[in-house]
């Protein structure tokens, strides 16, 4: 068993993929001769040559699309963002094109459309984004986002063998900073819609996914210790197709849910789950639904004012507390 | 030396020295920008090195030049010509009469700078100086400067706008349609497509079939020139050229600088993709301020102690303005919930952040 | 005098830490502004870094070779010679200039504060107000939440006679389910409207010697719902004698080793298993009825009535046809047992589909047991004993052998059961029993 950093698990899942099925192939900016601009790629064109690893011009449309005709042809594309912020410069091709090619013609699209996202890392508003929720709405694509090495490498392979367009989105605060255990000689596969509880609780859970996971195992712990409260953490993983069945079972468990994501509080994923909860286990909840979420104003650069804005531990902790006591 | 809050003229006046009818103040200046823009990124990389400036630092080392010609052939002053610089035409910006503090606390994220912390790199504007800044998705730039110079055209004022754009942008769509709109439209905006040689790692070939950034003007149906990027004197003559044209009502003329990138993507990129003769031999034998500078004593028009003093008095500028503010204050953190909208003004923190 | 930070610094977003590959200047050294002090190494560059200010190398608190996470002290530049000249003392780290109360500059047009969200904040119970209208709070007190009112709802209990310790002074799931357990409910009670008029009972009172004892709450709720039982179901009830010898025979040899697993295989154990898998078959026994109609229920959930010394409480074992006999004997004496010392859940005191009761075990011969409301079935138990019983040998001929025997007796709701369902499934149930298989302890 090697332990390997989150980059490194994505890296070994997608060189893993490119050895297996000589369909698939890597297309993006700075992804060939550099290695990718965070080095996932690193190696890559010197092992599977330039064909398969395809620098491109500063055109994100054009790879998307160019992508999208490859998978009509039966290749399995899988198309770098440099950084996930500049997805939106290919939004049209995604949610018009991609995203409903299978449903209006027929046309089998598989591909993989990857970057990283994420900030507490000082990016400033263009270098920080977690853009699922401009997604979550369009029906056709599906959205993955680790949290673990582990499931680096487990859903980017899923996600290249899975037959529908799927968005992986890659926590770039993540990339060096968790390390894990991973087996080795096992085709490790995450199966994609399914959540991971990352810690048993009954309490209270928290439903969350990316890198407040993280932050939401470091507020059970100190819950554990100062207040001896017991909670569960549950990792989605997917956002879609969503685990109901997995969020459904925590609410049940331990009737006080808080939903915590990095992304903006109107709109965002959170909104959806607690509505799904509010539908299905109504009957279980015994407190309300609440979220902890970065506040609605652009991603701002200065350390004290990112701070400010995303969520962090502290808030966790204050607004479990607060639940727990309801 | 002539001082930078007043506007420098560019009718040909009888002291008229050099190429474009640049007068031996006026080149001394040009120097003065160019030496102001180098030293400052050294003292900002110092600074990046030393954890006070955070993010990202990109240099433009070797494309001083032409930043610094380009934006000197505008009419300066207040509520004259605007430019949209790149990442790498700070010394555009200092032309413009950006002031060195300003770049330092934007870089440094400090509650006074330009920007009040929100954003980084030298992403921030004064319309009435007449820069306006950049986002990070490139070319996005191209149709905003369109719409700049159509209100120019609207309100029939002799203003002029350019906007910088690199190798790799003109890849981008929005280049694409902000240029095609401009020039459909006859604005009057200068495009100075900067052939840098790189986009991150990535190489011409593999950005473009064509040869010239200027073929690419051709397809806009606007002229389009290539001119030797680090020479300093041609870069100003033929934007002088362009930029009068506009002001003309003429519309939209590109101009290709051929430059070289030294430097990598941002300081933490080695550049190993970069064959090391090949730098070194930009860095030696084409750097654009040496080669002004060696133009301007060749020439006998300026004296090589009119040069160190303008040196030392750079530095010192930069030291002084360092020192004002390195020790400054970051924005406090609920300052962020500001000026979302005109409409409410302020947010509220989230329900948890008062418990 | 000034002792300046000197940081790992951070080359890279996602670069979390780095390695100190030389030191270019050393301790006591003197060092110009931006001259190059000492060599990192991280995953994407090497450089030089610079010195923050002129001054001594005061203290090193990072070696050659060291990896440490970003930001994190590498040295100390003392500004003023003569001080570090002087013994390092602890260092008196300048701390970063705190966030002064300069704000950036008010947007034009005032603060208008975005609307709060409506959460109420945690306060201590407030009194309701006189005039009518029911705030918030007051609703909250009144109503609780989802998963409190339907524990209520299924124990007969007002939320209005809890004492709350949750937020605004609501009831809590835990001061519910303290407050059940401290008086259990009898069964589980669902909001079904009872048919007819109430009839009433003749007035009764006490005389001159007697006691009276006001009903508790749980004797109240019991009473209410064994009256409802009757008045809402048809009553019937059949007796089956059922020959435990082989269960006897099963249990005898299995003592041994069901200790050692600490299972405790009893009689109950047994006869939940031969109901469980018999359920499954015949359906309209585990079923309920909701006005005209029949539901029959897909899980099979048992309930195993417990008397506890202040009343009757049926704990339920959720999916009983899914275990095993060990797995059910382990479940309901863990049932059991939770039940006695009150660590119920309120999951686990409802959803019942079947009950089984066990009055023989204060010896009683038959039963004709109530049904658990709403369901329309319940088994109860008879005394299992040692009895004489005829039975014919191999050749045909009759004999009286000693046998252990006991009685079961179901009431079940003709509404919907009719006697041959009954009978069939109780003949199943006696059949299992009577040759029960080995393989399946």
């Amino acid at each position: 068993m090697a332990e390997v950093t989150y980059l490194e698990a994505l890296r070994q899942g997608l060189w893993e993929e490119m050895e297996r099925d000589p369909r698939v192939f890597i297309l993006g900016e700075d992804v060939g001769a550099y290695g990718g601009a965070f080095k996932v790629t690193e190696g890559f064109a010197k092992q599977f040559g330039e064909e398969r690893v395809i620098d491109t011009p500063i055109s994100e449309a054009a790879i998307v699309g160019a992508a999208a005709g490859a998978a009509h042809m039966g290749m399995r594309p899988v198309a770098e963002m440099q950084f996930i912020d500049f997805i939106s410069c290919a939004y049209d091709m995604l949610t018009n094109y991609v995203a409903t090619a299978r449903y209006r013609a027929g046309l089998a699209t598989p591909m993989v459309v990857r970057g990283p996202c994420g900030g507490y890392v000082r990016g400033g508003p263009f270098h920080s984004q977690n853009p699922e929720a401009a997604f979550l709405h369009t029906p056709g694509l599906k959205i993955v986002y680790p949290a673990t090495a582990r499931d680096a490498k487990g859903l980017i392979k899923a996600s290249i063998r899975d037959d529908d367009p799927v968005i992986y989105l890659e926590h770039k605060w993540l990339y060096r900073r968790i390390k894990e255990q991973l087996p080795e000689g096992e085709d490790l596969l995450t199966p994609i819609g399914e959540a991971r509880l990352a810690r048993e609780g009954k309490d209270l859970s928290i439903v969350t996914y990316g890198a407040t996971v993280w932050k939401a195992l470091e507020a059970a712990e100190q819950l554990a210790k100062d207040d001896g409260l017991s909670v569960e953490v549950l990792d989605l993983r997917t956002l879609v197709p969503m685990d109901d069945a997995a969020i459904m079972r925590t609410v049940e468990k331990t009737n006080k849910v808080l939903i915590v994501h990095e992304d903006t509080r109107t709109g965002g994923v959170a909104g959806e789950i607690a509505a799904r909860i509010n539908e299905q286990a109504f009957a279980w909840l015994d407190g309300p639904i609440m979220r902890v979420t970065a506040h609605d104003v652009p991603l701002p650069y200065a350390p004290t004012l990112e701070d400010f804005v995303l969520p962090q531990t502290e808030d966790i902790v204050k607004a479990a507390r607060w639940l727990a006591a309801y | 030396m002539a001082s930078r809050a007043a506007p420098t003229t560019h009718s040909r006046p009888p002291s008229a020295v050099a190429p474009g009818g640049l007068t031996r103040d006026q080149l001394l200046e040009i120097y003065r920008y160019l030496r102001l823009t180098r030293t400052l990124e050294e003292r900002l990389v110092a600074l990046y090195r030393q954890s006070k400036v955070i993010g990202g630092l990109f240099r433009s080392l070797g494309q001083e030049g032409e930043s610094v010609a380009s934006a000197y052939a505008l009419d300066r002053g207040r509520n004259r010509d605007i430019l949209s610089p790149l990442i790498r035409n700070l010394g555009s910006m200092l032309v413009m009469g950006a002031e060195p503090i300003q770049i330092l606390r934007q870089y440094m994220a400090k509650a006074e700078g330009p920007t009040h912390g929100r954003e980084l790199n030298v992403h921030f504007n004064d319309l009435e100086r007449g820069y306006l800044g950049q986002i990070s998705h490139l070319g996005d730039m191209v149709p905003v400067m369109a719409g700049i110079a159509l209100t120019f055209k609207l309100r029939g004022e002799r203003r002029v706008g350019l906007v910088y754009i690199g190798d790799g942008a003109t890849s981008t769509g929005t280049f694409h349609e902000g240029l095609n709109f401009a020039a459909v439209q006859r604005v009057p905006l200068v495009v100075i497509a900067e052939y840098n040689r790189w986009a991150y790692s990535t190489p011409p070939e593999k950005q473009f079939a064509v040869t010239d950034l200027a073929e690419k003007a051709k397809a806009y149906g606007v002229p389009g020139v290539t001119v030797d990027g680090n020479d300093v004197l041609a870069v100003y003559e033929a934007t002088r050229f362009a930029v009068e044209r506009a002001r003309d009502g003429h519309g939209v003329h590109v101009i290709e600088v051929k430059t070289y990138r030294r430097k990598g993507h941002a300081e933490h990129d080695d550049q190993h993709y970069v064959p090391k003769d090949e730098l070194d031999w930009w860095a030696k034998e084409n750097d654009p301020v040496d080669r002004y500078v060696k133009r301007l004593l060749q020439s006998e028009w300026v004296e090589q102690r009119e040069l160190q003093a303008i040196d030392e008095q750079t530095k010192a500028e930069i030291d002084q303005a360092t020192d004002a503010c390195v020790d400054e204050p970051l924005p406090p953190g609920d300052s962020a919930l500001e000026g979302v909208y005109a409409n409410p003004a302020v947010l509220t923190p989230h329900w948890y952040r008062s418990l | 005098m000034a002792r300046i930070d000197v940081l790992m610094p951070q080359m890279g977003e996602s670069i979390a830490e780095g390695t100190l590959s030389k030191w270019l200047k050393k301790l006591g050294d003197e060092v110009k502004r931006d001259e190059p002090l000492f060599e990192i190494s991280t995953d994407k560059v090497d450089a030089e870094i610079p010195a923050p200010t002129a001054g001594v190398l005061a203290e090193i608190k990072v070696q050659e070779g060291q990896t440490v996470p970003v930001q994190t002290l590498v040295a100390v530049i003392e500004t003023d010679k003569a001080a570090a000249a002087t013994a390092p003392k602890a260092a008196a780290v300048t701390a970063p200039p705190v966030a002064a109360a300069q704000r950036a500059p008010a947007a034009p047009g005032g603060a208008v504060p975005a609307a709060a969200p409506p959460v109420p904040r945690p306060s201590s119970p407030v009194p309701p107000k006189g005039d009518g209208a029911e705030t918030a709070e007051e609703r909250l007190r009144r109503k609780s939440t989802p998963l409190v009112r339907k524990i209520a709802a299924e124990h007969q209990v007002d939320i209005a006679t809890i004492p709350g310790t949750g937020f605004a002074g609501r009831v809590t799931k835990q001061d519910i389910l303290g407050y059940i357990e401290r008086a259990p409910t009898a069964v589980v009670v669902p909001t079904a409207p009872t048919p007819g008029p109430q009839p009433l009972a003749p007035a009764v009172e006490p005389w001159p010697g007697d006691r009276v004892e006001p009903f508790s709450k749980i004797r109240k709720i019991t009473a209410d719902h064994m009256i409802m039982s009757r008045r809402v179901s048809a009553h019937v009830t059949s007796f089956f004698e059922v020959d435990y010898s082989r269960v006897a025979e099963l249990r005898r040899k299995h003592k041994a080793a069901g200790a050692e697993r600490g299972v405790n295989l009893t009689y109950l154990a047994f006869i939940a298993k031969a109901c469980a898998e018999n359920l499954r078959k015949h359906s309209v026994v585990n079923a309920a009825v909701s006005g005209d109609s029949i539901i029959y229920r897909q899980d099979v959930n048992i309930g195993i009535a417990v008397a506890l010394d202040w009343g009757l409480i049926v704990p339920v074992v959720k999916r009983a046809d899914e275990l095993s006999l060990s797995g059910l004997a382990r479940a309901i004496s863990d049932l059991g047992e939770r039940a006695r010392t009150k660590k119920l859940s309120p999951d686990e005191i409802q959803r019942g589909t079947f009950t089984i009761t066990n009055p023989g075990v204060f010896g009683s011969y038959a039963g004709a047991p109530i049904i658990n409301q709403p369901q329309v079935a319940i088994l109860g138990v008879g005394a299992i004993e040692k009895r004489p019983k005829v039975v014919t040998l191999a050749d045909g001929t009759d004999t009286i052998a000693i046998r252990t025997m006991g009685m079961v007796s179901m009431s079940y709701d003709h509404r919907v059961v009719d006697g041959a369902d009954a009978d069939r499934f109780l003949a199943d149930v006696k059949r299992t029993l009577e040759n029960f298989p080995d393989g399946a302890i």
